[in-house]
């Protein structure tokens, strides 16, 4: 009896077949292991609210061994982990990471991946449920599209491999970044990570040097300066010899604009965060004084991170 | 497209899907494999907890039509988890044995019981992952992302074709977990049949000669059995079996399994801890249980 649920019995069977070499099991904490994705040559990639040790870390892999592995880095801001073993040679299914063309689409089926040491590969099937733009998570990283799923992740799922019914690998699974729902780290945004890891070991990420506290402008201030916004970010900390310093950032000052965006709230000071702005000059519009002044800044790199 | 989805497989599955009760108490649920009347289910669902349901019980099957039959315990073995009943009716509908060896991690399932009284309930979902489970011995499970209750239990999970891949058996973690098909058959051939040794035990661990181990404390010895007759006593802790060290209670019964009648050698310590003694046991066909 061939139908199409046989029919599509199969092809998940066989999605599962092809992809899980690259799929390993990640010991990195107590009790129960995670997963991971041989990501390229040597180099492991995990979800990194599942890595709770940076020394001792094993990983087991498709052919039954258990090896060391080395931390090479971690980003807890986009949970990313990436992990290095020698001699583990490349992915098998590389080809198809490099081919990640397609966006992902709500209400196409989906496949998380991951490994356990005890009963060997493991899949969960479910819907992409959600899809939209670049977003910024709860700790801070900025993701380059939201990938949400409704497959179960278990709680050897995170850091599995997402792979759509196309055969595309989507990107990593994670429960530590939603809390109603499992996700995948995009798989462009995991290569904008892993290139950052391999090359410092972390992720720069920009800093003024300011400690700062939302307040709200008062209404009389607002229509003799025309500010467009009713709130801004009241200085209460200038972090000596740092960026905001050296351009003359004073305590008290209310920023309430940076380039030509208007600042409201911690959030809008998110993106000057990333790595990408440092060594830029920001035009920062403040109150100073009953009076609007421009201060130029050169976004640096925040120190010991 | 035309999709018919699992409508036609699990209508058929249904025919083949009993609940085993006992008076009117549903206990599980239970798969035909055989169209005269024999019925494969859990070994726990006969026997809940401690108290084996025994022959003199009221212990019965519906079929998907409503019709009830009194139901014999044929076999039960502890260690897979899986009993036979038999039911004095034929021309039945039995489900498809499929090889569970060539179940594959991925492939879509689908699972029908009758959980919390409901009856003939269908669930589906994939083949999460295939082996063992830690804290569960070394035996081979399959661990399937369905959502099951109690009830489901000795209840079909099957492939996409409507064959029987597993019998569901417990939730551990939000995973449904089945026996594997291939245990049923093997229980059918008659491989997985278990001699009774008639004791009750409990793990303890032990001291002997200086370094702990796991024993096997006696807790009772049944009138007339094997143990009894092998002199076994309550109290007695049972350390290792033909010369080997005992690591869990798979490991007894696991050594129970088989038909031929045979000499079984235990190790065991009574009073003194650094004294092993050994009793060699002779184990009887299982047949006390058959019609």
């Amino acid at each position: 009896m061939e139908n199409t649920v046989v029919s599509l019995s199969n092809e998940l069977a066989k999605l599962v077949e092809r992809f899980q070499p690259d799929v390993v099991a990640v010991h990195a904490r107590p009790h129960y292991p995670s997963s991971g994705v041989l990501w390229r040559p040597d180099i492991i990639v995990t979800a990194d609210h599942t890595v709770r040790r940076e020394e001792d870390i094993q990983v087991t892999l498709s052919d039954g061994r258990t090896v060391s592995a080395a931390l090479v880095g971690r980003d807890s801001r986009t949970d990313v982990t990436v992990l290095k073993v020698k001699g583990l040679g490349s992915p098998t299914t590389s080809a198809a990471r490099a081919g990640v063309s397609d966006p992902a689409r709500a209400g196409e089926l989906a496949l998380v991946l991951g490994r356990s040491p005890d009963s060997g590969p493991n899949a969960s099937l479910g819907i992409i449920s959600a899809v939209s733009g670049p977003w910024r998570t709860w700790r801070g990283g900025r993701l380059d599209s939201y990938i949400r799923l409704d497959a179960t992740l278990f709680p050897n799922s995170s850091g599995g491999m997402v792979v759509d019914c196309r055969g595309q690998i989507l990107g990593i699974a994670t429960s530590g970044l939603s809390r109603i729902a499992g996700l995948a780290i995009p798989a462009s945004s995991v290569n904008r990570v892993v290139d950052g890891l391999l090359e410092k070991g972390y992720l720069p990420r920009g800093y003024f040097g300011i400690g700062v506290q939302p307040v709200v402008i008062p209404e009389a201030l607002r229509e003799k300066l025309s500010v467009p916004g009713q709130n801004g970010v009241i200085v209460v900390s200038v972090e000596p010899g740092g960026p905001a310093e050296r351009a003359g950032v004073l305590l008290g000052d209310i920023l309430v604009g940076l380039d030509d965006a208007s600042l409201e709230g911690i959030e809008d000071l998110r993106s000057f965060s990333d790595s990408g702005v440092i060594g830029k000059l920001v035009k920062a519009r403040i109150i100073r004084a009953g009076a609007i002044a421009e201060v130029g800044i050169t976004v640096g790199e925040r120190p010991g991170r | 497209m035309s999709f018919a989805g699992f409508g036609a497989v699990a209508e058929q599955l249904r025919r083949s899907t009993v609940q085993v009760k006992n008076g009117r108490r549903g206990l599980g649920s239970g798969i035909i494999v055989k169209s005269d009347g024999l019925v494969a289910t859990n070994a726990h669902v006969v026997a809940p907890g401690a108290a084996p349901v025994t022959n003199g019980s009221r212990l019965s099957v519906e079929l998907w039509d409503g019709s009830s039959f009194p139901a014999r315990l044929k076999v039960r073995n502890t260690r897979r988890d899986l009993a036979l009943l038999r039911i004095p009716t034929m021309n039945l509908t039995p489900a498809t044995l499929a090889n569970s060896d060539e179940l594959r991690v991925g492939e879509l399932v689908v699972a029908v019981g009758n959980p919390l009284g409901f009856m003939g309930a269908v669930t589906t979902g994939v083949v999460h992952a295939i082996g063992r489970r830690p804290g569960l011995g070394p035996t081979k499970w399959i661990h399937a992302d369905v959502q099951l209750a109690p009830g489901n239990s000795g209840g079909p999970l099957a492939d996409a074709r409507g064959n029987v891949v597993g019998v569901n058996t417990m939730v551990v973690g939000g995973l449904g977990l089945a026996v594997p098909s291939n245990a049923v058959k093997r229980l059918l051939a008659g491989d997985l049949q278990q001699a009774s040794l008639g004791v009750a035990v409990r793990a303890v661990e032990v001291r002997t000669s200086g370094a702990e181990r796991l024993g096997l404390a006696v807790l009772d010895v049944v009138a007339g059995s094997a143990a009894e007759f092998a002199s076994l006593r309550a109290g007695d802790i049972l350390v290792g079996i033909e010369g080997q060290d005992l690591h869990s209670l798979d490991d007894l019964e696991g050594a129970l399994e088989g038909t031929e009648e045979r000499l079984l050698r235990l190790q065991f310590v009574r009073g003194d801890p650094n004294k092993v003694r050994s009793v060699a046991i002779r184990l009887h066909c299982p047949q006390v249980a058959a019609a």
